[in-house]
This record gives C-alpha cells, sequence and structure tokens, in this order.
C-alpha cells in the first residue's frame, strides 16, 4: 500500500495538545480535557518536543464505568476493524484514523488512562502511535523497534533486562539506583542499528511508563541482553542463539500500525529484527532472586568476561 | 502416502546459526527444524512426494535409500502433524 507523504502538523501554539518524542518519531496527543492532558504532560515530562508530528492523535474520554465494571468490561472486550475504523464489543473505546493524513481519532472511557490497570493502556497507546508514524514515515520497516525491558546504562553502554510481566524489570531498576547505573525506563526501550556501523546496536529511553516514577530521554550502545527468571538463587548461563532467538521475539512489542491487517508481515519484522539482534548481541538468562547483591555481582561478573572476550577478540 | 508435499501457507522461517526456525499462526506456534529436517522441509514445494524428496537426498547425500526414505517419510509425518506442511491432492 503506498501512502501519501503525510502533511506535518503543528500544532505546539494549541494548549489542548502536546507532542512527545519516540525515538526519532513525534506524536501529538490532542485531547480537550485540559486536565487528564496536564496529567499526560507531567507523565511525559522528559520526553516532550516542540518538533512537528509525524502523527497526531486525538483522545476523547467518557466517564459511564467505574473501574471493576471497566476491568470486567475488558476482559470480554473484543476490537471489530472497519475500513478506517474499530469499535468494541463492549463499547468501551472506538475510534476512526486517516494514514494518508496521520491523524487517529479515539474516543474511549476515561479509565483506561489509568496506568495502574493490569494492561497499560497508554503504553499501548503511544506503541501504536510510535509504529503508526513509522509506516507513515519509513513505511517498509521501523528504523527502531521497542522491547519489553529496563534499560541500565553502566560504563558508557547500555544493557537491558527483558522479560514479561512480573520477571523483576522494575525490580532490577530500583535496585540499580544511582549506584550502579543509570535506569533510563524499567519496562520499554527502543533498540536499533547505529547509523553507518554495521556492527552494533543501540538502546534510547522512551516515554512510556513503567514502576518507577523517571524515565530518561537518553541512549547509548548496546553491550548485552539478560533475559530474566526468577529463581531462589542468582546465576548466569550465556544463551545459544536459537534460545536467545526464541525467547527475545517475545519481548518484541508488536511492530502493528493501526489498521494493519497483514499479521504474517508483523511477525516477520519481529523475526527479522530478532535475528539481527541475537547475532550481534550476547544473550544470557539471569537467574535472580531479587536481592542487590548478587545482582550485581552477577552483571560485573558478565562484564568482565565480556570485556576479556573482546579483547581477546580485537 | 506418496502425495506431492508442499509447505503451508502464512508461515516465516528463519536460518538462525545451524537450525532453522518456523513461525506459525502469526507467532502463536514456534518450531525449531534441525538441519535434516529443515532441508526436507525446504524439499516441499509441491513438485515432490515422499519418494521424490527421498530420491534428491540421495542425489545429494550418500545414503541407504530405504534408510533415507523411512527419515523422509518419519520427517514428513511430523512436519505434516504439526501443520509446516499439507499434501496436495493428486
Amino acid at each position: 500500500m503506498q501512502i501519501e507523504t503525510p502533511e506535518k502538523h503543528d500544532i505546539s501554539s494549541l494548549k489542548s495538545s502536546m507532542q512527545v518524542q519516540i525515538g526519532s518519531i513525534c506524536c501529538a496527543i490532542k485531547c480537550q480535557d485540559t486536565e487528564a492532558l496536564d496529567g499526560l504532560r507531567q507523565r511525559y515530562l522528559d520526553f516532550l518536543t516542540e518538533r512537528p508530528a509525524d502523527v497526531s492523535i486525538e483522545l476523547s474520554g467518557v466517564d459511564q464505568l467505574k473501574a471493576d465494571e471497566l476491568e470486567e468490561a475488558l476482559s470480554e472486550t473484543r476490537f471489530i476493524h472497519g475500513e478506517n475504523n474499530f469499535r468494541t464489543t463492549s463499547s468501551i473505546i472506538s475510534g476512526t484514523y486517516d494514514l494518508a493524513r496521520g491523524t487517529i481519532k479515539i474516543s474511549g472511557e476515561k479509565n483506561l488512562a489509568n496506568p495502574d490497570l493490569p494492561i497499560n493502556h497508554l503504553n499501548r497507546l503511544l506503541s501504536l502511535g510510535y509504529y503508526t508514524a513509522c509506516k507513515i514515515r519509513y513505511d517498509d520497516k521501523p528504523p527502531a523497534f521497542l522491547v519489553h525491558s529496563c534499560g541500565i546504562i553502566r560504563h558508557g553502554q547500555a544493557m537491558l533486562f527483558a522479560g514479561p510481566s512480573e520477571t523483576g524489570k522494575t525490580t532490577v531498576g530500583r535496585l540499580c539506583g544511582n549506584r550502579y547505573g543509570q535506569v533510563i525506563n524499567d519496562e520499554m526501550v527502543l533498540v536499533s542499528r547505529l547509523p553507518g556501523d554495521d556492527g552494533r546496536l543501540s538502546v534510547e529511553g522512551v516515554p512510556m511508563l513503567g514502576g518507577l516514577p523517571r524515565r530518561i530521554r537518553t541512549g547509548a550502545p548496546l553491550a548485552c541482553i539478560f533475559l530474566l527468571k526468577q529463581s531462589k538463587r542468582t546465576a548466569v548461563r550465556e544463551l545459544d542463539r536459537t534460545e536467545a532467538f526464541l525467547r527475545f521475539m517475545r519481548q518484541v512489542i508488536t511492530p502493528a500500525y493501526i489498521g494493519q491487517k497483514d499479521k504474517r508481515a508483523v511477525y516477520a519484522l519481529i523475526a527479522e529484527f530478532s535475528d539481527a539482534v541475537t547475532g550481534l548481541t550476547p544473550f544470557f538468562e539471569l537467574e535472580f532472586k531479587l536481592d542487590r547483591q548478587s545482582l550485581w555481582r552477577a552483571v560485573e561478573e558478565t562484564e568482565r568476561m565480556l570485556k576479556k572476550r573482546n579483547n581477546k577478540n580485537e | 502416502m506418496n502425495n506431492r508435499i508442499m509447505k503451508a501457507n502464512d508461515l516465516i522461517s528463519r536460518q538462525i546459526g545451524s537450525e532453522t526456525v518456523v513461525i506459525k499462526d502469526n507467532g502463536l506456534s514456534i518450531h525449531v527444524l534441525n538441519k535434516t529436517a529443515a532441508y526436507i522441509w525446504e524439499l516441499c514445494d509441491g513438485t515432490y512426494g515422499v519418494d521424490g524428496i527421498t530420491g534428491k537426498i540421495c542425489e545429494r547425500f550418500e545414503v541407504d535409500s530405504d534408510q533415507a526414505n523411512a527419515d523422509v517419510r518419519a520427517t514428513v509425518d511430523q512436519l505434516l502433524e504439526i501443520g509446516l506442511l499439507n499434501q496436495l491432492e493428486v
């Protein structure tokens, strides 16, 4: 599908909107509810920008369901997709979109923006906005992919602690504090190839919300990836490429843009990206008993081993 | 069973190291094929049945044809069972 170059939406002068930077992409969020928008502005403070938006998301909220009613409705909700629109079986959310113009309009229950719900719908919305803008700007494939992981910069290099919910990403971030490194995000980061360098990947902070209050808009070359596994002991095991690929691809946030119907293309992108990352980066399984001392001892031992290996290869 | 055999539709495959990973059902199932299984799977392009694939393998490798036929049959059965292959109606 060929998509026209979108108009750039410079809405910085409007009070009812803000622009959020996610990697090379800028998403505008428009909302007439100034209180709700102020809340979002506070959450995304470090990522606000005045750049023209690649995609514009217009939100409008209704307040019909209580928190418990919403949770019940969510469990039964199925999406129904039409031509440039979608709705849900439970009527809690609906929307229209125009990819050529780079606009998405979503109307839904206000409580969906509550980050304490079991699924963080704000993160989903931003991820969707990011990949939709990538589709508009880059067409074939996104320049960077969102990965479900806690990103920490140590000694100028980033390491990722990846894994599904409840495996300890936020705990790793908490146990890092300011002493063992700089946590850029404890939930999600962007991973991309460094331009002009075919052998390295870089990691960048994103505004998506995690369990820790601070998210940082900075980046660093990727040193290694730990796949987390909760355990009664702390131990590190290097993974072979196939195991790393199979486990890592589950941590890549599905790169689907709004209205995308070709699911095979989405999984082909995930497979291609995971193949590239596992070919360029050492992967380790980190069994982890949630204590600071053993965690950082294991990480430091891994760093020493990698340094030795790199020196030998040079 | 000597119907022609073909890879199922909508699969994604990638060579990862020495193995082939096949992703099916939009990521809901993922299978790892060793070299032999991947070679047999690649030959399943709708041109051959088990005997034809066995012939191709015997052309390329020095193997006993009866043993090769049994191995191909077993592998094809497994790949059919997990949905990575379809049999074409004659």
